[in-house]
């Protein structure tokens, strides 16, 4: 409780999390809120918001409001999917060798820094222009937790090599336990805070990369994501065309959203990292 | 006419101001006086203003550190309420000197000995010659035992630790210093390395590299080692100063008493002696206390104790802070 | 003979390193493409032979073979043929091997959309205006960043107050973002820049000054759009190493000896920067790739553009090509960042001349 004190007196959680706490309501609450419909032409192309299209019509003449708050719940689908992956796969990776230590280590420490320097996005690009069949949106987030999870790795083995040096991680082993004991009872308590800060930014991740992806052209064949949307915009030349309801609201919703978690995560880490604190 | 003592400090006192405006008295009126060739114990808790005095005795007031009143002076010259560049230039390091705490992470670890050295040197006197200084160097760790041909061009990561401690020594001492301010110097070092670094502040003192030094410790044996005379602080003031068998083995002032009592109980001889904790805590320095602060705690406080300001009286040859000690 | 050359052993260390990296990047960039889709041949074939003949499509489908070496072939450039008669396939190792021959020859193959050209061909347009756009947007985007950030952890106060949060802002929108956010304002509200491409469209390339100055003139927002961002994310970084050092006992020391203020600073920046090295390592290949994809809102004609014109008609060539080439630069950028970091860190040194 006190910890909760503590983070509602820093003005850049409230901030970051009312933000987020917002585009989560959109998301969630938006189709049962608001009657939306992305398959029924409301209009000509590109037509300005009216009160038939409260934020105009796209190229196809479909209402853009409604692909807003479907591409929103797409994005944040696919960023949390894939932070929940990323930092999953990266924790076990960076728990087990910073735990372990010696040759396990290493070699898991080569295989991280192997795929750190390989640029992410690269690797994604190879895979996924190579791709036969549609591209879901759950393949899409499988596919960035799986290519990502290097920075958490990193970040993870860090720490669970700290606390491997501390006494009562020693006793655990002195007692008998075996690995997994150890890990679950004496090393992933004291990270629980650290791993719910990495799983924050994994999901910024997540949410950045679909955008990126998707503009390249190799968003979700058949779902509708806000990268998407920006990618049809730039394709159709909307952004040239002034007709700014077709890319300003998503370009707002994704920077909002990774802005809210960023700033989220720095707010938590003033709370657990003192040595920040002024 | 009589030489000024080589170090005067006179009614020192000084505060902080925290973000909220509140005025911490830290060092609310020490005064006391070395003669040249002294060693000076200050014994305390740690929170009784062991460390804001060392500031405030060099006159380094960095905010939310400020100087309320007082005076310190170096061969008779005030070293205080000068502008900082020159505190930095004429007194950090040249008049007066620190040597921290054997934690041993005061060396910058991306710097080579020699170069941290030179820059100490090159920042009082921006005049003098590379070359001569790395001679200089090269001689003086000599002198104080140190194999220069070893230390000067290695990093602090390449130094054991009681190296490190001396090489930190050899430094703060470069420009002989009038005044030398040890806190707590061998804590967190092995005995045989605090041996050496005592015997090695001895050497400079008998080389007169070092005027005179105030030797900050918990440690009683040490303290009975070290000094010739010792001062107990409490809640920012000196409640007693005398000599070491005055302060260790027959003090007059209740906290010295108590204090004494609490660290002699882990001297080996006297395990016949319970140990004295001292219950309580020390007083709230935000706001100003009425009467002897010592008196919450005190177990031979009179009613009046709380009402009365407690002034230093001389009793039996010391300096007393008790207006029932006798 | 190593023993007595720490600084070299490091380096011949971080070298074979890299060079491992490398060899996996290139099996990546083999193997990953190829595990999926239909041969490139088919889909040149689909465009090409209409109109033909049985036996005149099977020809020509047996140069394209030979061409993307799909095929084996012998030592005078003949289809070598199995028993029944049909050419024998090229092993997958075998295309590996002569693949990463290839490569380190700078030869990439032949793009598929727009064949006879070569993949390489085609990359060459676009990399000085990647390297234009990314190269000084990177490096003094990271040193501006971190003089800035330093200078607020030091100065604190106003300075500080007003930087922080912009800082911040600029370090947590995507580049892509900032990239139309700055078309929208500065090229269509107000056309005070251009919105597209890297020149006016009425001039051809060449190295004279009406080129050179529309070139300029196109430049300014996109660079602006990774610039800023670059900045923003270093001056939070270094900003919070400085506050971390200013607090050390070393500092401290420094300041009770009587070491002067700009020495000090020298100290914090210095020793902050290694930290910020370490991390320029890591986020190198976010930050290339973040640029590649702001170079597509621009249709700056870059690799961005081309990896994207690849991907719209699948020539996958030139898409592993360009993967390739970034994927190299990468590594080369993060191993002199590495030598760097073995150069200015003393401990390292130390550490390798062993004690």
């Amino acid at each position: 409780m006190k910890l909760f004190k503590n983070l509602l007196k820093q003005p850049s959680f409230i901030f970051g999390a009312s933000l987020f706490l917002l585009t989560l309501l959109l998301a969630l609450l938006g189709p049962l809120v608001f009657h939306l419909d992305t398959k029924t032409r409301v209009g000509l192309a590109y037509m300005p918001p009216s009160a038939k299209a409260w934020l105009g019509t796209d190229h196809l003449g479909l209402d853009m409001f409604s692909l807003l708050i479907q591409g929103l719940r797409s994005s944040l689908y696919v960023g949390f999917v894939a932070g929940t992956i990323a930092t999953v796969v990266g924790t076990a990776v960076g728990v087990y060798g910073g735990y372990k230590g010696g040759l396990i280590d290493d070699l898991l420490t080569v295989l991280t820094n192997l795929f750190l320097v390989i640029p992410s996005l690269i690797v994604l690009i190879l895979i996924s222009s190579s791709l036969e069949e549609g591209r879901s949106l759950t393949l899409i987030a499988l596919l960035i937790g799986a290519t990502t999870w290097t920075w958490s790795a990193r970040a993870v083995r860090a720490q669970a090599s700290s606390i491997r040096a501390r006494d009562h991680v020693a006793l655990a082993r002195i007692n008998g336990y075996g690995t997994a004991g150890i890990v679950a009872l004496h090393i992933l308590p004291y990270l629980l805070s650290y791993i719910f800060m990495v799983f924050i930014i994994q999901t910024a991740t997540g949410i950045l990369t679909e955008a990126s992806m998707s503009l390249l052209g190799l968003g979700p064949y058949d779902s509708i994501s806000l990268g998407k949307i920006l990618n049809e915009a730039k394709t159709n030349e909307a952004l040239t065309d002034g007709a700014w309801w077709a890319f300003m609201p998503a370009m707002v919703l994704i920077t909002a959203t990774v802005l809210a978690l960023y700033v989220l995560n720095t707010s938590l880490e003033g709370v657990f990292n003192p040595r920040l604190r002024k | 006419m009589a030489t000024p003592p080589i170090f005067e400090v006179n009614k020192l006192r000084a505060h902080y101001l925290t973000r909220f405006g509140q005025t911490i008295q830290a060092v609310d009126g020490v005064s006391f006086a070395l003669k040249e060739g002294e060693i000076l114990g200050i014994a305390g808790e740690s929170g009784c203003g062991k460390t804001t005095l060392v500031s405030a005795c060099m006159g380094l007031y960095i905010p939310p550190l400020h100087l309320t009143s007082g005076d310190v002076k170096v061969d008779g010259q005030s070293i205080i309420g000068m502008d900082v560049e020159r505190n930095r230039k004429d007194v950090l390091g040249r008049l007066v000197s620190m040597i921290p705490q054997g934690a041993l992470n005061s060396l910058n670890p991306t710097r080579k000995v020699k170069d941290l050295a030179t820059d100490m040197i090159l920042s009082h006197d921006d005049k003098a010659d590379k070359k001569e200084i790395t001679g200089r160097l090269r001689e003086r760790f000599e002198k104080i035992g140190l194999d220069a041909n070893l230390v000067l061009d290695s990093y602090p990561i390449q130094l054991p630790a009681g190296m490190k401690q001396r090489v930190v020594i050899g430094i703060s001492t470069l420009l002989n210093p009038r005044v030398v301010i040890a806190d707590e110097p061998t804590s967190a070092l092995d005995v045989t390395t605090q041996k050496a670094v005592i015997r090695m502040l001895f050497d400079l003192m008998d080389a007169q590299i070092i005027g005179s030094m105030l030797f900050i410790t918990h440690e009683l044996p040490l303290l009975r080692h070290v000094s010739s005379r010792i001062a107990v602080m409490y809640a920012g003031e000196f409640v007693e100063l005398g000599t070491t068998e005055q302060v260790i083995f027959d003090s007059r002032q209740p906290y010295t008493k108590a204090l004494m009592g609490s660290m002699l109980s882990a001297e080996p001889g006297q395990k016949s002696k319970k140990p004295v904790a001292i219950e309580g805590a020390p007083p709230n320095l935000g706001h100003k206390i009425k009467g002897c602060r010592f008196a919450e705690r005190c177990p031979e406080a009179r009613p009046d104790c709380k009402e009365n300001q407690q002034l230093i009286r001389i009793v039996k040859e010391r300096e007393v802070r008790c207006q029932y000690a006798e | 003979m190593l023993k007595n050359h720490p600084v070299l052993k490091h380096i011949l260390g971080r070298a074979a390193w890299y060079l491992v990296t490398f060899l996996v990047a290139v099996t990546i960039n083999f193997f990953l493409p190829r595990m999926g889709k239909a041969n490139p041949v088919d889909t040149i074939m689909a465009k090409v032979s209409a109109g033909l003949d049985t036996k005149s499509a099977n020809a020509v489908e047996e140069q394209y073979l030979k061409e993307f070496d799909l095929v084996q072939v012998d030592a005078h450039g003949k289809v070598v043929r199995g028993r029944d008669g049909k050419a024998l396939k090229t092993s997958l190792g075998s295309q590996f091997v002569n693949y990463l021959g290839m490569s380190l020859r700078g030869d990439l193959g032949g793009s598929i959309l727009q064949h006879p050209k070569r993949v390489s061909e085609i990359i060459k347009g676009a990399i000085p205006w990647t390297l234009a756009l990314q190269l000084p947007t990177i490096v003094f985007g990271w040193l501006i960043g971190n003089v800035l950030g330093a200078l607020a952890a030091y100065k604190r106060g106003v300075f500080d107050k007003l930087f922080y949060p912009g800082a911040l802002l600029m370090s947590a929108i995507p580049a892509f973002c900032f990239g139309i956010l700055l078309v929208y304002w500065f090229a269509i509200k107000r056309e005070w820049f251009p919105a597209v491409g890297g020149y006016d469209e009425g001039l051809t390339p060449a190295l004279s000054i009406p080129f050179l100055s529309s070139a300029a003139y196109y430049y300014v927002l996109p660079f602006l759009s990774v610039f800023l961002l670059v900045v923003g994310g270093q001056a939070i970084g270094m900003r919070s190493m400085c506050i971390y050092e200013l607090g050390t006992d070393y500092v401290k020391y420094a300041k009770l000896l009587g070491v002067k203020e700009n020495k000090i600073l020298y100290y914090m920046f210095r020793n902050a920067m290694l930290p910020q090295l370490t991390g320029l390592a890591v986020s190198l290949g976010t930050m290339v790739g973040g640029a590649l994809i702001a170079e597509i809102i621009f249709s700056y004609p870059g690799l961005g553009m081309t990896i994207l014109t690849a991907i719209q008609s699948n020539d996958y060539p030139v898409i592993t090509g360009c993967c390739l080439l970034v994927t190299t630069t990468v590594l080369i950028a993060n191993f002199t960042a590495d030598l760097l970091i073995g150069l200015l860190d003393p401990r390292i040194r130390a550490v390798q001349g062993g004690k």
